[in-house]
């Protein structure tokens, strides 16, 4: 199967390219490192104030744990955009395009090595939160156990892949990687903020919590959330998939479509 | 080919028939050419363009109604300065860039309905250099190789065989990025052969590289082209190049084909040495120095050019007194008086008007890490 074989190829490419660039792969890691921290810290006392926290969430670092991974899945998502413009500026695209290889490997390719460099992101965040748990004497585990993580590893993925497809989209209809950020920068923020990401509904004002319930960030960051600290609760964890699905398929059919007209 | 004596093709050659004052000579010439362009027909042709057109969505011809073909094995040209249709052509013949009409076959498939079957054979190098800088220059090879669908031991001594030849065996495991711009080209012109293709394209593969590193390239494309019999298409802005490497090329303005043939065919088409003349006052004095040349014996030809004008002569240094002399007899005063025998870019001037313009060829790109070693 030269898809498979030239799927692979494209992501050992871009694997490569991500480990001999230390600095791209520091810094996508620094700023949820750096969320995780901060946030944690700042809005620690939260947990003092009672009913701010959800029934049987010990500490802020347990509540915003979640938040903290689809905030890292926006940032590395938004990177894919980046890269697809890199490779049609240098010629590498059409360098690709004028060989027999299959050509949805080309983006096949990328949203692998995406959903791999989130996965790799996600389990250092995860082990990082164990961290601070254990130094703050309020222990972070995911009760789920290891199945859980593996759920909440496909989670991340799957949303970092719909995410993806924004980016790639862009990416390919403006050539122009300052776009893609611009664009992306702008869509990230309200999104994460107008959703249970990083702080409890309860908490926020009535009509956030109204937009909160429609963004899909809340779903992917509740599936999380429960996988994390109330168990298999299907009821959340599978609607979200659910959205995220839906999300994919709009934004993968966009970045499909200007695909189509580059490669033609 | 159904007609092998239709003229479409040639143009140049109905008109060097036409334009050759002795008749004698005429048919001489125009039998000599016929029996060539005979002969050609029995060999395959391997890349066949029929009045090619490319419109972009803005309204630009990039391509207008070219046509031409390419025989086997041949080392065939396109000269012509920036924008002039060259990298469009190039891209519809690789399967890249839809065309708005025309037909197009290369080694006998169509361009666009059977365009898996021509990326099979081909070999591209684009005109920016497309290595990957976080690759080994081994990698880069060998990752173009695996696109081929070529077997991981066929790739291994493939890619040792080419680091041979474009002379990179030494850095071959540096990655590409501290490669010099030399270097970035050579190993392109790598990639694009890793599969052994039967046919090269290369747009502009020297533009912008120092003297040295242009040397060497044509040096590998020309032992390409005659010890492997790969047919090679090439673009270029440099008269040097087309002239030096190309078998037969045409010469391609604003997305038309001005004039084809072998660099010596167009040469002797011009048929004289020409002159260059430049006046203190070009608008005022044009006419006037034009009647005068004209009425001197032995004047070819003479057209406006850049410079004021241009006047074809047999034997330029005996007319350049004449020229002189009967000038400053009328008082126009001259700037400057240059003569030279039959160039391309004469053939250039010739079909357009104007110098074909490139940019400083002897620059090369600045490069920080330009370690050659």
């Amino acid at each position: 199967m030269t898809l498979l074989s030239d799927t692979r190829y494209v992501f050992i490419r871009y694997l490569t390219k991500l480990v001999r660039n230390p600095i791209l792969l520091f810094f996508s890691l620094f700023q949820p490192i750096l969320f995780l921290a901060l946030f944690t810290q700042l809005l620690s006392n939260l947990a003092n104030i009672p009913g701010v926290l959800p029934v049987g969430v010990g500490s802020y670092l347990e509540f915003a744990a979640a938040g903290i991974l689809l905030q890292n899945a926006f940032g590395s998502a938004l990177q894919s955009g980046n890269s697809i413009v890199a490779d049609i500026d240098s010629g590498f695209l059409h360098k690709m395009l004028v060989t027999p290889m299959s050509r949805p490997a080309i983006l096949l390719g990328r949203l692998s090595s995406d959903a791999f460099r989130v996965v790799i992101q996600t389990a250092i965040i995860l082990a990082l939160a164990y961290v601070f748990g254990a130094v703050e004497n309020k222990p972070f585990t995911v009760d789920t156990g290891i199945i859980g993580i593996l759920l909440i590893f496909f989670t991340i993925a799957f949303f970092g892949l719909a995410w993806s497809g924004i980016s790639l989209a862009l990416g390919m209809k403006t050539r122009s990687a300052e776009t893609v950020f611009a664009i992306g920068g702008v869509i990230t923020f309200p999104l994460l903020f107008l959703s249970s990401a990083l702080f409890p509904l309860s908490f926020l004002p009535t009509w956030v919590q109204d937009v909160a319930k429609f963004n899909p960030v809340s779903y992917a960051v509740d599936a999380c959330r429960v996988l994390m600290i109330n168990g298999y609760d299907w009821g959340t964890i599978l609607p979200a998939w659910g959205v995220i699905g839906l999300v994919a398929v709009i934004t993968l059919s966009a970045t499909l479509y200007q695909f189509r007209k580059v490669v033609s | 080919m159904d007609k092998p004596f239709s003229v479409p093709a040639y143009p140049e050659i109905a008109y060097l028939a036409l334009s050759c004052c002795c008749s004698e000579i005429a048919t001489t010439y125009s039998y000599v050419i016929k029996f060539k362009n005979n002969s050609r027909t029995l060999m395959t042709d391997i890349i066949t363009v029929k009045n090619l057109v490319e419109i972009y969505s803005d309204g630009t011809k990039a391509v207008d109604d070219i046509t031409f073909n390419v025989a086997e094995g041949e080392f065939f040209g396109f000269l012509g300065p920036n924008g002039a249709g060259k990298s469009t052509t190039i891209k519809i013949l690789t399967t890249l860039l839809r065309k708005t009409g025309g037909t197009v076959t290369v080694a006998g498939y169509d361009v666009e309905k059977q365009a898996a079957a021509i990326r099979k054979i081909i070999g591209v190098q684009s005109q920016e250099t497309t290595v990957d800088g976080d690759l080994t220059g081994r990698e880069n090879i060998t990752l173009q190789g695996h696109f081929h669908q070529m077997k991981s031991g066929e790739i291994k001594n493939r890619v040792n065989e080419l680091l041979t030849l474009v002379g990179l065996e030494s850095a071959a495991e540096k990655r590409a990025r501290n490669y010099s711009g030399g270097m970035k080209k050579r190993l392109d012109l790598a990639t694009a052969l890793v599969h052994k293709p039967k046919i090269l394209f290369l747009d502009e593969p020297t533009t912008g590289l120092d003297p040295q590193s242009r040397t060497a390239i044509w040096s590998y494309l020309e032992k390409l082209n005659k010890e492997e019999g790969i047919t090679i298409f090439l673009t270029t802005q440099y008269l040097e190049e087309a002239d030096k490497l190309c078998k037969r090329l045409a010469i391609i303005d604003v997305g038309k084909i001005v004039a084809s043939g072998s660099p010596s065919e167009l040469k002797r088409e011009i048929g004289a040495d020409s002159i260059r003349i430049s006046l203190e006052d070009c608008q005022k004095d044009k006419l006037n120095a034009k009647e005068l040349i004209k009425s001197l014996t032995d004047v070819n030809e003479i057209i406006d050019s850049e410079e004021c004008l241009t006047v074809y002569a047999k034997n330029a240094g005996l007319l350049i007194p004449d020229i002189v002399r009967a000038l400053d007899s009328s008082g126009i005063r001259l700037a400057s008086i240059t003569f030279s025998s039959p160039s391309l870019d004469d053939v250039f001037i010739k079909h357009t008007g104007k110098r074909i313009r490139t940019e400083e060829l002897v620059k090369a790109p600045s490069t920080m890490f330009g370690g050659r070693r």
